[in-house]
């Protein structure tokens, strides 16, 4: 009885410390001896922590990417202040200043709203079939391409996806899996394609059978999401950027 | 009661077994812990490429922003110069207004850059696809068989032949480009590639090439100010 109640009260009995010490060393032994065994089939190389270091440098990029739109867009602001202080110094200010903020419209700089199109597109379903290698149920920056330049063709005045806007000197392309467009900027699906325009007309040129019958094609297939949708109040954002030549000069 | 020798042999074989528990117990976490190592691993082999374009991108398009900001702080400096002097500089309005013509294609432009000739017939979206290629390389102006091009301008295949802006055009195709010529020639050859293989296809870099085609900019009429 005394003996139960010592034990109760928290001493152990020396069989039950020994295999508690047991264990405990045959768990950190199999541990150590484990890790080795881990540690064995990792290369070389180190590419997890690699990939660490360019997933750091792709933040840090894109933190300078976005303070330096934020840079660009301050500057113009400014720019336009005095641009506008300088039209009431003198008429020829003024006349320039005029056309430059109609110019700025043709562009894209400046954000617009109207009645459109909306156009929604999403990846689709993988068919785990090793013999299908199309990637077809993934959506690809040709496809964007594609419906923006079907857009113009309709008659569009301006457009924007995924909240960019689609001005001269836009393109859309690949950086590994990641599609970009205007200065590196990253999109990702689902897409939202707004376009700016007679509604029906946009329309129309969407549902046409002839065009996008690839895409189209796929998304029967696959379940790739392709839809649309007319509105009378669209909205499209100015381009976030600005535009400098380099190598094209005017003539003259 | 049991003897000494029965009872040494049941702790040793309870010692046994909690050892072997044991083990096991620290495999399994180990085993654990590798294949989740294993799975960032492989996240990380199939993203390295992928992240490495993506910093290589990230990188141009910063210098070009910084490009931008440089240039619009010299133009806010000679702005702000002026205002302080009394005047105002309806040159330096004018010279963005030149820009900005120039890029939507409203002025006639030369410069360096190449001309790509297409002998046989191509269908849009291949002609859209170089277009896409070439501007991705920093080309600032293009022009297809003496039209304007730009990323507005809608070129559709029309049985053999092209449309470009409602106008048909037909091979021999000549794109013009004008930008940075060896970083155009990687776009060039890129997206001839394909189109080698059934069309003579011919890319010649030029100095000084012209561009004189212009484009009229369209009024909106649906489309209105604000966002």
């Amino acid at each position: 009885m005394r003996s139960a109640l010592i034990r109760l009260h928290g001493t152990v009995p020396p069989r039950v410390s020994l295999l508690a010490s047991v264990s405990l060393a045959t768990f950190l032994v199999a541990l150590l001896a484990a890790t080795q065994f881990r540690s064995q089939p990792l290369p070389p190389s180190n590419r997890f922590a690699r990939n660490q270091a360019l997933t750091q440098s792709v933040n840090e990029l894109e933190a300078q990417n976005r303070r330096l739109k934020s840079q660009v867009q301050s500057l113009q602001a400014s720019v336009k202040t005095l641009e506008d202080d300088s039209a009431q110094r003198s008429s020829s200010a003024q006349q320039a200043n005029a056309l430059l903020d109609t110019q700025k419209t043709v562009v894209g700089l400046l954000g617009l709203h109207g009645p459109g199109i909306t156009i929604t597109l999403h990846d689709g379903n993988d068919p785990n079939d090793p013999s299908d290698h199309s990637l077809g149920w993934v959506v690809h920056y040709q496809d964007l391409q594609d419906i923006v330049n079907l857009l113009w063709a309709s008659g569009a005045e301006a457009i924007s996806v995924n909240q960019q806007r689609v001005v001269p000197t836009t393109s859309f392309f690949y950086a590994g899996v990641n599609v970009l467009v205007n200065n590196a900027t990253r999109l990702s699906g689902p897409y939202t394609i707004t376009a700016l325009g007679d509604p029906p007309s946009l329309e129309s040129g969407v549902k046409d059978p002839d065009q996008l019958s690839e895409l189209k094609s796929r998304s029967r297939i696959y379940g790739l999401g392709l839809a649309w949708q007319r509105s009378n109040s669209l909205r499209v954002p100015g381009y976030d950027a600005s535009f400098v030549l380099r190598y094209a000069q005017p003539a003259g | 009661m049991r003897s000494l020798p029965a009872e040494r042999t049941a702790r040793a074989q309870r010692l046994i077994v909690v050892s072997l528990i044991a083990l096991l117990l620290g495999f399994l976490l180990v085993v654990q812990l590798r294949s989740q190592a294993l799975v960032a691993q492989n996240l990380a082999s199939q993203d390295n490429t992928s992240v490495a374009l993506l910093i290589n991108d990230l990188n141009r398009a910063n210098t070009q922003l910084l490009e931008q900001s440089v240039t619009l702080e010299q133009r806010e400096a000679a702005l702000r110069q002026a205002l302080a002097t009394g005047g105002a500089d309806a040159k330096a309005i004018e010279k963005e207004l030149t820009v900005f013509k120039a890029v939507a294609g409203e002025l006639p432009v030369h410069g360096s850059g190449l001309e790509i000739r297409i002998e046989g017939p191509v269908q849009d979206f291949e002609v859209q696809d170089a277009l896409n290629n070439l501007r991705n390389a920093g080309g600032e102006a293009f022009a297809l068989n003496g039209y304007r091009i730009v990323s507005g301008t809608p070129i559709m295949s029309r049985g053999d032949r092209l449309m470009v802006a409602g106008h048909v055009v037909a091979a021999p195709y000549v794109l013009q480009a004008i930008g940075d010529p060896e970083q155009l020639q990687m776009a060039a050859d890129l997206s001839t590639s394909s189109l080698q293989t059934r069309v003579q296809v011919s890319v010649v870099r030029k100095t000084d090439l012209a561009i004189t085609s212009v484009l009229e900019p369209r009024p909106l009429v649906y489309a209105q100010l604000g966002s």
